[in-house]
């Protein structure tokens, strides 16, 4: 079996089990931890198109994905389906980064990313003044919740997500971001639409983003309308990126695992130390491994082999 | 890592996690009693509201230790008494690991009850969770009544939500002579709903016991300079000032407030200087503030010097926060609506939540049909160092001070 088809295969593998898994599983809780792990593969792999192949580094994402939630969550207890309640959630987030696009896309590095965190600011204030109160779901919602339903619904966005960023970084499309990553003075000089891409870099992010503040808005029972623009949602996708590996495809994935998972495993054994391990650990990361978990392997590779030819070298020289 | 390497992790990490945490709930229907009755919450032992979670965490472990000294909770169901289990999880001050927190207490723990938290960010997403699921939740820190108009069976809160705290600085207001006593009041709203529900009420009290509301101004959570407000106060003449800042606000407003040099004779910040510390941290500036006075050290309901002396007696040196009596209390009312129903099933406590009349260490408690407490009215001043209760109907009370011009303090 070639290599592509075998990566397919285990693809769909892993596509199964995800689907099959909440018929297997008899508590709410795993079910909201898979849950969370979805929202935050989404928004991270969402941040990692801009942030990591288009090296524009957005530190306003809650600004987007608090977008998608308001949109949905308004259009979805006012009487709007669900189905359709939630594309108007990512739709109004690449609104918002149409309209902060064109003019924060002409600021570079980090002139960029204080652009950004600033529109995330202005959210977060603008959305507490005008929505100073608490989000409840109906009698008639809460009766009929189902956490299944959710899972699906993020696992879905999760899908989506993943599916849209692999073929466009690995089309025509993606060397256009990257060559903008890489340097934008040059790939200008060879013709390439900078603007262009970067645009379609964000606005591919804030679609998902969006997305994921609808899923969001669908799971939370209740909630301050405020919340999903806190600044938690614009530094926890970046750290997971970076602990995953930015740049890589599968970094985001590895991260959310890493923070998702291990980071409840941690909280329930280790108790309230678990998050000065994590604050370690990812420190460790950033100092020793810059590439992520993903580039782990190939430190290992460089650092160790290294000492060991070296060592084998030394022995053949003595026989 | 190759991207088949990745794939066949992720699938075993998938499988791990489902694993991991797909523990069924075992159901309360036994035929013999269970070794302790699991409860719990979720509560901030890290992050930004570390320091109230932290003093909720307390209350709740003493209680639950009294508790079990005295032999447990008798259940009827199983004719003897059974002590509880404490299940306290950190949800680090975020509301999304308050929600998953509470589903493993549901469906891993099988928790009869969840207790509260104590910032209202985490409260709402928990009430939102307790409905859902149908399992009581009793809160520890409620203040805003629209979070209680919507219907929900589940949820309720022995707490001194808005109406009760305007009304208690009405109340104490009133205990003035007529020809001393404050009547124009400036009311700084903070823009959040429970900010919001304060005005409301302010205005309706105000109209109907003879004060007059002179400056009415809004300002946002996140801000730090007030001179525009404070000035407009001044300007306005207002003896009074009532607002509902956050902890830092009330006293940057105090601090800024002196340097202005405005002194209304009485000024009631509902939060923050409720901290334990805050005269620590203000010194002789925070004299005359009137403040919310749910519980303290020296209220002389039953139970209560033998919290405070535990209390003290476990954290040496350490003050005693508000939210460390008000959180016994809520344990009280858990024991007492278990025993009541008799058997671990969570419709009949929840039942017998919502029957309850008991004397907890914060007074008598009972409940409305959406869930909020009848407690008593109490309202703090702090009057050289000390939180005295300048309004409590249970008890007799110190007097409310009028504070001087800050020159002659």
């Amino acid at each position: 079996m070639a290599i592509e088809s075998k990566w397919y295969a285990l693809t769909g593998a892993a596509l199964a089990v995800a689907v099959l898994l909440p018929l297997g599983m008899h508590g709410q809780y795993g079910l909201s931890i898979l849950c969370m792990l979805f929202l935050y593969i989404t928004l991270s792999q969402s941040w990692n198109i801009l942030g990591g192949y288009a090296g524009q580094v957005n530190v306003g994402q809650a600004a987007f994905f608090g977008v998608g939630a308001l949109t949905t969550r308004l259009l979805w207890l006012h009487g709007t389906p669900f189905p359709l309640a939630i594309p108007a959630g990512g739709i109004a987030s690449v609104v918002l980064a149409v309209v902060v696009g064109f003019p924060a896309l002409r600021l570079r590095g980090h002139y960029f990313a204080i652009g950004t965190l600033a529109v995330a600011w202005i959210a977060h204030i603008t959305v507490g003044n005008l929505f100073p109160g608490i989000s409840f779901l109906t009698g008639r919602h809460v009766a009929t919740y189902s956490l299944v339903l959710r899972y699906y619904v993020f696992l879905v966005i999760m899908v989506a997500a993943l599916t849209t960023i692999y073929l466009t970084v690995n089309s025509r499309i993606g060397l256009g971001v990257e060559a903008t990553r890489d340097d934008e003075d040059a790939a200008q000089t060879v013709g390439v639409n900078i603007v262009k891409y970067k645009i379609i870099a964000f606005a591919i992010s804030s679609f998902f983003v969006g997305l994921a503040g609808g899923g969001f808005a669908f799971f939370n029972a209740s909630y301050y309308w405020y919340l999903p623009f806190g600044l938690m949602w614009c530094f926890e996708p970046i750290l997971i990126v970076f602990i995953g590996g930015v740049g890589t495809f599968v970094g985001p994935i590895v991260g959310s695992l890493c923070y998702v998972a291990l980071k409840e495993i941690f909280a329930f054994t280790l108790g309230e130390i678990n998050i000065l391990i994590f604050g370690v650990v990812f420190i460790l990361t950033i100092l020793f491994f810059p590439r992520g978990i993903v580039g782990l392997p190939a430190a290992l590779h460089h650092a160790w082999p290294r000492r060991l030819h070296g060592e084998v070298g030394e022995r053949a020289n003595v026989r | 890592m190759t991207k088949k390497g990745f794939l066949i992790s992720a699938v075993a990490l998938l499988f791990a996690t489902g694993l991991l945490l797909s523990h069924g709930p075992g159901g309360f229907a036994q035929s013999s009693p269970p070794k302790t009755i699991k409860v719990g919450g979720a509560v901030s032992l890290t992050g930004k509201y570390a320091a109230g979670g932290v003093d909720v965490a307390d209350g709740y472990r003493i209680a639950v230790k009294h508790i079990n000294d005295a032999g447990g909770i008798m259940v009827k169901e199983y004719g003897e008494k059974i002590p509880l289990e404490l299940l306290l999880y950190d949800d680090e001050s975020d509301p999304s690991k308050t929600v998953t927190r509470l589903e493993k207490l549901y469906s891993v723990d099988n928790v009869p009850v969840y207790l509260g938290e104590f910032a209202s960010d985490m409260n709402i997403a928990g009430l939102g969770i307790a409905e859902k699921n149908k399992v009581p939740w009793i809160g520890v820190t409620m203040a805003v009544e629209n979070a209680f108009n919507q219907g929900f069976r589940y949820t309720f809160a022995p707490c001194m939500f808005s109406f009760m705290e305007v009304g208690s600085m009405f109340d104490a207001l009133d205990t003035i002579s007529k020809d001393k006593r404050p009547i124009k009041i400036a009311n700084f709203e903070l823009q959040v709903d429970w900010g919001k529900e304060c005005t409301k009420y302010v205005n309706k009290l105000a109209a109907e016991r003879g004060y007059k509301v002179v400056l009415e101004q809004k300002y946002a959570p996140d801000t730090k300079d007030f001179s525009s407000l404070i000035l407009a106060a001044k300007a306005a003449g207002a003896d009074v000032l009532f607002s509902v800042p956050t902890p830092p606000q009330s006293m940057a407003i105090i601090k800024q407030m002196k340097e202005l040099d405005y002194a209304p004779k009485a000024t009631c910040f509902i939060r923050g200087p409720d901290l334990s510390n805050y005269w620590q941290v203000m010194g002789k500036d925070a004299n005359y503030i009137l403040t919310c006075g749910e519980w303290t050290p020296d209220m002389p309901y039953p139970g209560n010097k033998k919290l405070v002396d535990d209390y003290k007696a476990q954290h040496p040196g350490k003050l005693i926060g508000m939210q460390v009596g008000t959180a016994y209390g809520a344990v009280q009312i858990l024991a007492d609506s278990i025993t009541r129903a008799g058997k671990l099933d969570r419709e009949a406590i929840r039942n017998a939540i919502a029957a309850t009349d008991l004397k907890t260490v914060r007074g008598r408690v009972t409940f409305d049909k959406r869930g909020i407490g009848n407690v008593p009215w109490s309202l703090c001043q702090w009057q050289n160092g000390k939180l005295e209760v300048v309004r409590n109907p249970d008890f007799k009370t110190t007097p409310v001070l009028l504070a001087p011009p800050w020159g002659q303090r």
